[in-house]
């Protein structure tokens, strides 16, 4: 491991995944106890087509994936705003649709893409410096919105229908969890890719659960598996030369099982 | 002169094209305890939503506390139904209850609290605790609770900021036959400080706790009497009189029963003037 550390590669892919895991822990819990994890996958695929977009336009892909996978998110928003079980169908068409269209982007782009690739399963350990300044801003900027609004997001999350008739505003937070989602979607992206961003923020919020007794708890506790995950998927990948995002995601995979193996803290104090 | 709990007049609402509630009418004074009745999809829900100002009427008047719906904030506590929240949500007993305090509009949602206001939502939501009954549960995790305690502890939301209004959609819905009764104890007590309208579909909770009922398929009938009459029972069950037991309003205790029906039965669930006419017959 310490080897490993003194290429500068390698220290950017560290950051840059613990950067994720903190986000994939507060951003992935809400996701979780709102049941909106179809709803993540849809902006997760969908964001492609921003990939595609700034292909096409030569621009900095960071920002326009932001700014399009954003659109995508208040776009399945809105559709689910008043039936959110109803919905799957109207995400499951955007979920194709923009990933249709950043291959169909890509394919107008001229020259010979490489890059394709490794926005599907990940390039964290070719994230440059720039990339990683935008990506701590991002992810300030995502933790400040959600610590504060976090009592709203709370009693959402909760009881939406008893946080409606209380006068809360719901609209405004699914609105603000969805462009939440987004940005949190573009930068894990970089780690794991979009396709197996789910896991990400899906399977250390699903293990914190259970253990945990505050919604703050569940986000730390995620955010801190993750970063296990990351780290020691990292490695695994440096040291058998595996692709970077699909041996974090085997890590995830395995440590889900063990937890389901093992009992909660809780149970085992109970029996 | 105290304002009267509920004023609906004239009051329709259609989801699409067919009205769901029509030419509803209703006084509600303070202190009653109204219960709901009614079949399946006749109503009772939408209703509460509509005084809950989470739908819109499609016409006619509306006031809850004096006030239009969606404006009494928590000045009405609203117990939503047992399956909309999930079971494995990580929060503790107290930090539930203390949910309730939430204030309307965009002031509540921000996430810092002084420690002075922290400290006086822990002690109101620690007393909604003791009035429920369940001050010593404050720190366990909501989901180890069983399900009656748990209906407790969303009671306790519902009361903490203090309502005048109560308002229960199928309160005992999914709980054991004890919880259920502790839970109607519970409600009685309660509602000594508040009026309460409570939706159900189970009529055996019906038994004396009430002050009146109001069934609900399409129009709605305010009974002034606290004891289900065959003919409410007609009408509050509606088109599914067979699938559901009329003995069971007075048979207390475990000793299997089946009643059939007479298949000749032409108004159980016929026009409302037929049931007036027989609710004056048949009232005790």
């Amino acid at each position: 491991m310490m080897d490993a550390l003194g290429f500068e590669f390698f220290r950017n892919a560290l950051l840059a995944g613990l950067l994720a895991s903190v986000i994939c822990g507060v951003i992935g819990s809400l996701v979780v106890v709102n049941r909106t994890v179809f709803l993540a996958g849809g902006v997760a695929h969908a964001s492609y087509g921003g990939v595609g977009l700034a292909f096409f336009l030569g621009l900095p892909v960071l920002p326009v994936t932001t700014a399009f996978s954003t659109c995508a998110a208040l776009c399945m928003a809105w559709v689910t705003l008043d039936s959110r079980e109803r919905s799957d169908t109207v995400i499951g068409v955007l979920w194709a649709a923009g990933m249709a269209l950043g291959i169909i982007l890509l394919d107008l782009t001229p020259g010979y893409n490489s890059d394709l690739m490794s926005y599907l399963f990940g390039s964290i350990l070719a994230v440059p410096q720039s990339d990683l300044v935008l990506m701590a801003g991002l992810s300030a900027a995502v933790l400040v919105l959600a610590g504060l609004f976090s009592r709203g997001l709370l009693v959402m999350s909760f009881d939406a229908e008893f946080a409606r008739s209380r006068g809360v505003p719901v609209r405004f937070l699914h609105f603000l969890l969805m462009g939440l989602v987004a940005v949190c979607v573009v930068l894990v992206i970089r780690v794991v890719g979009l396709i197996l961003v789910m896991a990400l923020l899906t399977i250390p919020p699903f293990m914190a659960e259970r253990r945990a007794s505050s919604l703050a708890g569940m986000m730390l506790l995620s955010a801190a598996l993750s970063a296990v995950f990351c780290v020691v998927g990292l490695y695994l990948s440096y040291a058998l030369d595996l692709t970077s995002g699909a041996s974090i995601i085997a890590v995830a995979c395995v440590g889900f099982v063990l937890s389901l193996l093992l009992p909660s803290g809780r149970e085992r104090i109970a029996s | 002169m105290q304002h009267p709990a509920i004023t609906i007049e004239n009051l329709w609402f259609a989801y699409g094209g067919a009205r769901v509630l029509d030419q509803v009418n209703l006084t509600l004074a303070a202190g009653e305890f109204l219960a709901v009745l009614g079949p399946n999809g006749g109503g009772k829900s939408t209703l509460l939503r509509l005084l809950l100002g989470l739908v819109r009427p499609g016409g006619g008047s509306l006031k809850v506390l004096g006030q239009d719906p969606g404006q009494t904030g928590g000045r009405i506590g609203y117990l939503p139904q047992f399956t909309s929240v999930s079971a494995n949500f990580p929060i503790t007993v107290l930090g539930a209850v203390a949910l309730g305090l939430v204030q309307p509009g965009f002031s509540g949602l921000a996430g810092w609290l002084s420690p002075a206001a922290r400290r006086a939502e822990r002690e109101a939501a620690l007393l909604a605790l003791s009035r429920v009954g369940l001050a010593d549960q404050a720190g366990r995790r909501l989901s180890d609770l069983s399900g009656g305690q748990r209906q407790r502890v969303f009671i306790a939301r519902a009361i903490v900021s203090g309502p005048e209004l109560l308002l229960l959609d199928e309160p005992t819905a999914s709980v054991d036959g004890k919880s259920r009764q502790e839970l109607m104890a519970l409600l009685s007590e309660l509602n000594r400080d508040m009026t309460i309208v409570m939706v159900s579909h189970d009529m055996s909770t019906v038994d004396g706790c009430v002050t009146s009922i109001a069934c609900v398929n399409r129009s709605l009938h305010h009974h002034a009497e606290s004891r289900l009459t065959p003919a409410i029972f007609a009408q509050a069950a509606g088109v599914d009189l067979k699938a559901t037991c009329p003995v069971e309003l007075v048979a207390h205790g475990t000793v299997p029963h089946r009643v059939l029906l007479d298949h000749d039965h032409p108004d159980c669930c016929g026009g409302t003037h037929r049931h007036e006419k027989r609710d004056e017959g048949d009232a005790p």
